[in-house]
């Protein structure tokens, strides 16, 4: 694990169609790579570390992947 | 009073069809209007756009849309304007719409905008002809921007864009990544015209409030920023200050 493996994992993410987020977090811990960040489904949240596993093998990888809550807003902001 | 709401970045695709409709339906009992401030896509296919034309169409209320950089990315930019159109959906790229809400018209002005950076650390239109185009193409919507919100007749201006026009509202990326999260010329636009309020997504790891130079409200709307289906902002045009436009 280096510098050039964070950029491609971070390329990857926004670059591989079946992910294609770039609101991922990539940073490295003394374990391997923790990826932050927020998606909209957890499908996606799977997609994400399927695909590092898949393209670097030997990493390890902690997911604090949230989905992005979706409920109706409780108040509005009062612009006056 | 206007009620807008307002939401950026929602990247529909067939895994979240449905997840924004229970909060959707209530949206007609809480504001008059939709403001989608782009990426509504994953990565910019029409089947995509139908997605959200389902989520986000027939709502009852206006939605007005301009598109963000995912919605760019597979080149299919007519299709996905077709299918959000299809399902009423206004798409807007250098022009306006105007919305009358019980007497009061309500214009909005929207491109999808580009990045740049802001003042003191920004690009210059300077150098190799990639740079040069690159800037040009921030110079070139930002003057649309400007001019729609200038020619609209209404009551009360809305900005609408995906990429941010203050670095305000970029609190919580990384500084480095500044210049591909908007441009200052975006405000320049904005304060050119008596601007009510501008919205913006893009900055997912943003802050949401923020004010352009000349002192028009700023709000970054991405979904992971608000963190909810939508915002609803509560204009009441006869406080609304209109500052003193300071761009041209």
């Amino acid at each position: 694990m280096n510098d050039y493996t964070e950029a491609e994992v971070q390329r990857a993410l926004a670059e591989d169609l079946g992910v294609a987020e770039q609101g991922i977090t990539v940073v490295r811990s003394d374990a391997g790579l923790v990826l932050c960040g927020e998606v909209e489904s957890p499908h996606r949240r799977d997609e994400i570390v399927r695909l590092v596993h898949e393209r670097f093998p030997g990493i390890e990888i902690a997911a604090d992947i949230g989905v992005t809550r979706a409920a109706a807003p409780t108040e509005a902001e009062e612009l006056a | 009073m206007i009620r807008i709401a307002a939401v950026g970045d929602v990247h529909i695709d067939r895994d979240v069809l449905g997840r924004f409709r229970p909060a959707l339906e209530e949206l007609p009992d809480k504001a008059d209007m939709l403001l989608l401030a782009g990426d509504l896509t994953r990565h910019g296919t029409e089947a995509e756009a139908k997605c959200v034309a389902t989520e986000f169409g027939g709502l009852g209320v206006p939605v007005i849309a301009v598109l963000g950089n995912h919605d760019h990315h597979c080149d299919e930019v007519p299709g996905v304007v077709a299918a959000l159109t299809d399902a009423g959906i206004t798409v807007l790229e250098g022009d306006s719409t105007v919305v009358d809400v019980g007497g009061t018209r309500l214009g909005v002005a929207g491109v999808k905008g580009f990045g740049g950076g802001f003042a003191g650390r920004c690009a210059s239109e300077f150098g190799e002809p990639e740079m040069k185009a690159f800037v040009r193409t921030t110079g070139t919507v930002a003057e649309r921007l400007g001019a729609a919100l200038r020619d609209l007749d209404c009551d009360v201006r809305v900005a609408l864009t995906h990429y941010s026009p203050v670095p305000d509202t970029l609190a919580g990326e990384p500084l480095e990544i500044y210049p591909f999260l908007g441009s200052y010329l975006l405000a320049q636009a904005i304060d050119s015209a008596p601007t009510a309020l501008a919205l913006h997504g893009h900055a997912h790891h943003g802050t949401e409030r923020g004010r352009t130079p000349g002192g028009v409200r700023v709000r970054n709307v991405a979904h992971p920023v608000i963190k909810q289906a939508y915002s609803v902002f509560n204009l009441a045009p006869e406080h609304v200050s209109v500052p003193t436009a300071s761009g041209n």
